[in-house]
């Protein structure tokens, strides 16, 4: 028996820039006691779809359809109805804990009003013992001490538990969970996910889990959807879905997992970028970015064909009368958009042997407001060979961001030494005397393009700046001819010189951030969580990209990351931090093969695995 | 927690020291004739023997630095000598106008905190609807006209066409009732109010819309509270520690308002004293109300900043966060 029954679903968001069409024509059923996932990229709609459910759309969002659940059609409830179901029979998790819950209430107050708005009456007593029962639910230790804390006295994991505590307090029938791990370091997620795993069974609690993440759902999911542009394209079972996909955009998506394309010489990735939701789609939304398009994909929108009772899949590829398509073949072909550039792969001209940055016991301490100390690294020493990739990994907090900051003399006052191809960056003479060469060859991606580019520069711009500063001329003789060798260079056209950085997807900004860095020749590249704000299938067109260029400009890169899969395709060697120390480095394969430390092991075992099978 | 306190008394004193030191000096160097606050147009006619013995008298006559010396130890023991023009101790000639500043300030300053409060609610509530366009376009105009201006056209409305209300003093001749005192504080309690009213209110309209853009305003939402219930319960309260350190700083330009409204509708109060008392360099009558004034306005800052310093979690979580 279904719980909840979505029919025809749509939603169209008011904007000024044009009205977008957020969710299209959705159809969906859950049954009771299922976990149901949505995957999509960023923008697909299926955060949307879920807040539609429980009516928290903005007022600029109209919603039509059928949404019925608890014998009732939800879509055209009042508030004040929606008052009485909210947090009752439907709760929600969001993707954020550090800002969903109120800082200046205590956390079992918080907990409490979810309690009391739907029991008025409830006796102080009782509801107090409650509190407790659900932090100790959620797995808090100490319930006394800890609901009279404050959420700033709690880290990101407790945040989300915390969360999930008001979540489950009335004992709802349906619980959405909005990308509840996304904001989480990796060892935290695979907890929060156990949990939400053992208490979903616990209370029979019917699920609805959205993420763009594919290992995530496929940890916890019975059945999951895919949905591209505002519409479901593919749903099944987990391992239908996992196991045999037949949308070409499912399976792409799978493929552009790190984990399959281990010891190759490029990732798989999905060409071009998910679309514009403005527009009115004629025909398959996804026909631009598949390989397999056929004429009938850009005039009519195919509808859901049955692949099995369960199995469904929008694609005319499923029609009777298409070509057969063994995706597989897919494998070989490995796009090269790229032009290929006078570049050959360059020597410096010094010696291999030599490495290129050299880090002998690093510390770095920060001081605190009433004389307190916090020591983000703790001595730690590495060397980054030339032409080399060192990948960096470790919590949010473990000091990675510091060593590169330190590295690129953002901080000074740094205990230790550092040598950048023999020159002391911990002398300031020194630095002072090489401060051209070190400004040109030492080169900084953040993860946040949004924010690391001036949004009011043009992108021609920002990629000459580094010649406009120093009054050099570039190679290409004219700035602009320089700014458009360089983003051809990233896999841009000129089209884009004079646009400014919010113009842009998020991929494309990184990539004008990679044009930006590599204008100057540099020989080490510091690359500080470049992909963690892109959306899956970009991650692997971005780490291709990296790789490209290596390979063409030979430069070294500091590759600082929380995703492990990544690392491990991409770097040569692999550090792992903890704390602030150093606790495990050595060659990528040897680390991920034989992990010594426990925290290394910890955070091994923590990556969700995908799927049973292979597809 | 001591050493806290202990920090900022030690800041408090001094001020007080560095603003003391700051007033005499500078008072004393300004071109002007005290003596004319104490003898009056007798003055003119002195001999420069009077004169030479007036000022000594008066101790005038010493280095800046010896009169500063004999003033700290004097308002060390209470005494901050007579006022020149009052002839009787300038401690007495305050407290004496000190309540009516305190009425017009004190009961101006509640006033401006709960309309204010109840506008940029109000307002927030109604975010750019009509209701919300009239009151920020009425406030804005009104809180861009100087003081001095909206007072002089209240009198030429209220009083001088309209006759409603008198158009200066505490009280009429004579008469001493509470109706009447009343009536004497309506016009200038309005120019306070009105000088001073829509500035916060339209911060608290903005607070409280960003507040509500805040993400647990969804969770709150999620977890079935009204939109009412989100909105007192969650974001006036988070957004009261601001507002009550914003309102602390403002208690000295609120006492600003009332010194210039003081002076325009020749209301009793200190303002009009300390106007006086600088103008005619009554010099020890001019200390000590720079020296209240002085820690008013010290007073104000400080309890800003301890609300902000220790009351809102907010602030702790900061801190929190720098030490992981």
């Amino acid at each position: 028996m279904s719980l909840i029954e979505i029919k025809n679903l749509n939603v169209n968001y008011k904007t000024t820039r044009g009205e977008v069409h957020a969710v299209r024509g959705v159809n969906l059923s859950v049954a009771k006691g299922e976990v149901l996932a949505i995957v999509g990229e960023s923008g697909c709609g299926k955060s949307a779809l879920l807040k539609s459910v429980m009516g928290l759309m903005p007022a600029n969002a109209v919603v039509t359809g059928q949404v019925s659940a608890f014998d009732r059609e939800l879509v055209s409830l009042r508030e004040k109805e929606w008052q009485g179901i909210r947090g009752k029979q439907i709760s929600m998790l969001f993707q954020d804990p550090m800002t969903t819950l109120n800082p200046t209430m205590t956390i079992g107050s918080q907990i409490a009003e979810a309690l009391l708005i739907h029991h008025p009456k409830m006796e102080k007593e009782k509801v107090r013992k409650r509190v407790y029962e659900l932090l100790s639910l959620v797995g808090i230790k100490e319930p006394e001490v800890r609901a009279k804390q404050y959420p700033y006295q709690f880290s990101g994991g407790m945040r989300q538990r915390s969360v999930l505590a008001i979540a489950i307090a009335n004992e709802p029938e349906l619980l959405l969970a909005d990308e509840p791990t996304t904001a989480l370091d990796v060892t935290v997620q695979a907890q929060i996910l156990g949990l939400l795993q053992e208490i979903q069974k616990k209370l029979n609690m019917t699920t609805i889990l959205v993420s763009h993440d594919l290992r995530v759902v496929s940890s916890i999911a019975d059945r999951v959807a895919v949905m591209y542009a505002g519409k479901i394209v593919e749903i099944g079972t987990r391992d239908e879905i996992f196991g045999d996909p037949k949308h070409p955009y499912t399976w792409g998506l799978l493929r552009s997992l790190p984990e399959y394309s281990q010891g190759k010489e490029m990732l798989f990735t999905i060409p071009g970028m998910p679309p514009d939701l403005r527009q009115d789609f004629v025909g398959d939304a996804f026909a631009p970015r598949n390989r397999y398009a056929l004429q009938i994909d850009y005039e009519e929108e195919p509808p859901l064909f049955a692949v099995s009772d369960t199995h469904k899949a929008a694609t005319w590829l499923l029609d009777e009368r298409a070509p057969r398509v063994d995706f597989s073949a897919m494998d070989m072909v490995h796009e090269v958009s790229m032009e290929e550039h006078e570049h050959a792969p360059r020597n410096h001209g010094e010696d291999p042997e030599k490495p290129l940055v050299s880090i002998n016991h690093l510390t770095k301490d920060f001081e605190l407001p009433g004389k307190k100390k916090m020591t983000a690294v703790k001595d730690v020493s590495f060397s980054i060979m030339p032409g080399e990739i060192f990948g960096l990994v470790g919590e949010s907090g473990s000091g990675k961001s510091t060593v590169a900051r330190c590295i690129m003399n953002a901080y000074t006052d740094f205990e230790g030494e550092i040598f950048y191809d023999e020159i002391p960056l911990h002398d300031r003479m020194a630095r002072r005397r090489e401060r051209r060469r070190l400004s040109t060859e030492r080169q900084m991606i953040f993860q946040d393009s949004a924010s690391s580019l001036n949004g009011r520069m043009k992108i021609s711009d920002i990629v000459t700046e580094p010649f406009r500063i120093r009054h050099e001329k570039p190679k290409r003789g004219s700035l602009k001819k320089e700014a458009a060798y360089q983003l051809s260079y990233v896999g841009m056209d000129e089209g884009y010189l004079n646009k400014h950085p919010g113009e842009l997807s998020g991929g494309q900004r990184q990539r004008v951030a990679i044009a930006r860095a590599v204008a100057t020749d540099p020989k080490l590249l510091i690359a500080d969580e470049p992909i963690a704000a892109l959306d899956v299938s970009i991650q692997a067109q971005i780490i291709n990209l990296f790789k490209h260029l290596q390979e063409e400009h030979g430069f070294s890169i500091l590759f600082i990351a929380h995703d492990l899969a990544m690392v491990r395709f991409l770097c040569d060697r692999v550090g792992v931090m903890v704390d602030g120390e150093m606790v495990e480095m050595g060659e990528t394969e040897e680390i991920f093969a034989n992990p010594r430390h426990a925290y290394t092991k910890e955070l091994l075992a923590a990556i969700p695995k995908i799927g049973k099978e292979r597809p | 927690m001591i050493r806290y306190y202990g920090g900022k008394i030690l800041i408090f004193i001094v001020s007080i020291f560095v603003l003391s030191f700051l007033v005499f000096t500078v008072s004393r160097m300004a071109p002007g004739d005290p003596l004319v606050s104490y003898y009056g147009d007798r003055v003119e006619k002195m001999t420069p023997e009077e004169r030479e013995h007036a000022e000594n008298r008066l101790g005038l006559r010493d280095p800046i630095l010896t009169q500063y010396q004999r003033f700290l130890e004097k308002s060390m023991q209470g005494d901050f000598g007579i006022s020149y023009k009052y002839k009787r101790s300038a401690t007495e000639v305050v407290l004496d106008r000190l309540p009516y500043t305190l009425v017009l300030g004190g009961v101006g300053f509640v006033l401006i905190f709960s309309l204010a409060l109840l506008l940029g609610i109000v307002c927030a509530v109604h975010e750019d609807r009509l209701l919300d366009q009239i009151i920020c376009k009425v406030g804005t105009v009104t809180s861009c006209i100087p003081e001095f201006w909206v007072s002089l056209m209240l009198i030429l409305i209220f009083a001088v066409e309209l006759k409603l209300l008198p158009s200066s003093g505490a009280h009429s001749l004579r008469v001493d009732t509470l109706s009447d005192r009343l009536l004497h504080l309506i016009l200038p309690m309005t120019v306070v109010v009105l000088g001073h009213l829509w500035y916060y209110a339209y911060m608290i309209r903005n607070k409280i819309l960003e507040e509500i853009r805040r993400d647990y305003v969804l969770l709150a939402k999620a977890k079935g509270l009204s939109k009412r219930k989100i909105l007192y319960r969650h974001c006036v309260r988070n957004m009261i520690p601001s507002y009550l350190s914003l309102m602390a700083i403002s208690v000295p330009h609120i006492l600003g308002g009332t010194y210039i409204v003081e002076t325009v509708f020749s209301f009793p109060g200190i303002g009009t004293l300390a106007y006086e008392s600088a103008r005619f360099h009554d010099y020890n009558l001019l200390m000590l109300l720079s020296l209240l004034s002085g820690m008013v306005v010290i007073l104000g800052n400080m309890v800003a900043q301890i609300i902000n310093e220790r009351i809102d979690p907010r602030i702790q979580a900061k801190e929190a966060m720098h030490e992981r």
